[in-house]
């Protein structure tokens, strides 16, 4: 059976030569297309620059999305972001699009320095890996109970005093 | 280069007037998931789900798999739904699950209109769309367009 609805979503982080992250979110289904630009300042995650456009079929109440997306400049991407997102792009006024494009973008941005601690720890196996896992819970305690693999009755969570 | 890339790939299939069928991927360096889950469009209750995990960070990841089970009921229109997935399914399962489950949950209605102007463009090609979708829009007020 044919389908008759389709979106790819992509989001890219690419570090730049002055150590800032440039991140690209695009979107494109059957009636909307948008793409939104983050460049993000180390060391301490600062937005320092904001765009969007959105295009095709763009519901009326999102057409100030291109101003909306301004008032991030100056957010650290850190705890209590989804907080201030809302505040800052929810609500009636606001456009939820531009809410989930910002958050998928600085979860990419943490996604991207995940990934060298992950591939270091492939090469690591049974409990030398176990281990690895744990040190990586200890620097991030945020990671206790938030999937299967780090509940309390988990291998990983045994042996860990927390 | 690009250091790290993440796609998602929904689609949504209308088994019939009353289900949608959405299948969401997720891949990205780290990740990748996929999960087929059927929808009834008046509520948006999800009535069945399966998932699977192709690539993932350690030998206990796919014991998320059975959780997801947990997710058919659940209503991708109730206050709140997306806190309830991500607190059912991500926290006790894989967060990456309740991320795919979350993006069709954000494609319900975007479907729903697309399925909508498709149909009404079949009988009159030359609609005017900007129109179309106003209109459908202020028709359904219990739509989340994301």
């Amino acid at each position: 059976m044919t389908i008759r609805f389709l979106r790819n979503k992509v989001v890219e982080v690419e570090p730049q030569s002055d150590g800032s992250l440039s991140v690209s979110w695009r979107l494109s289904d059957d009636l909307l297309k948008a793409e939104v630009n983050l460049k993000v300042q180390l060391p301490d995650l600062e937005i320092v620059d904001a765009e969007a456009e959105l295009e095709r079929h763009v519901p009326r109440a999102w057409h100030s999305a291109g101003e909306l997306i301004k008032k991030m400049k100056g957010v650290r991407i850190g705890s209590g972001l989804r907080k201030i997102v809302q505040g800052l792009l929810g609500g009636p006024d606001g456009c939820a699009l531009l809410a989930h494009a910002v958050l998928e973008s600085a979860n990419a941005v943490i996604l991207n320095f995940t990934r060298p601690v992950v591939q270091a720890g492939e090469k690591l196996e049974g409990e030398e890996k176990l281990e690895s896992i744990r040190e990586m819970v200890k620097a991030n305690p945020r990671l206790i109970r938030s999937c299967v693999a780090f509940q309390d009755d988990s291998p990983i969570m045994q042996g860990l005093d927390l | 280069m690009i250091t790290l890339n993440r796609s998602h790939v929904i689609s949504g299939e209308f088994l019939n007037a009353q289900t949608i069928r959405f299948n969401g991927i997720q891949d990205d360096h780290i990740y990748s998931m996929e999960i087929t889950m059927d929808v009834r469009i008046s509520d948006g209750e999800i009535l069945a789900i399966e998932g699977k995990m192709k690539r993932y960070t350690n030998s206990f990841c796919p014991q998320a798999e059975p959780i997801l089970q947990t997710a058919v009921g659940m209503s991708l229109r109730e206050e709140g739904w997306e806190r309830r997935v991500m607190k059912e399914i991500g926290r006790k399962g894989c967060e990456h699950f309740a991320e795919i489950i979350t993006e069709c949950g954000h494609c319900l209605d975007q479907a729903r209109l697309s399925e909508a102007m498709w149909e009404s463009l079949q009988n009159d090609p030359g609609l005017d769309q900007e129109q179309f979708i106003q209109s459908w829009i202020d028709g359904h007020p219990e739509i989340q367009l994301a």
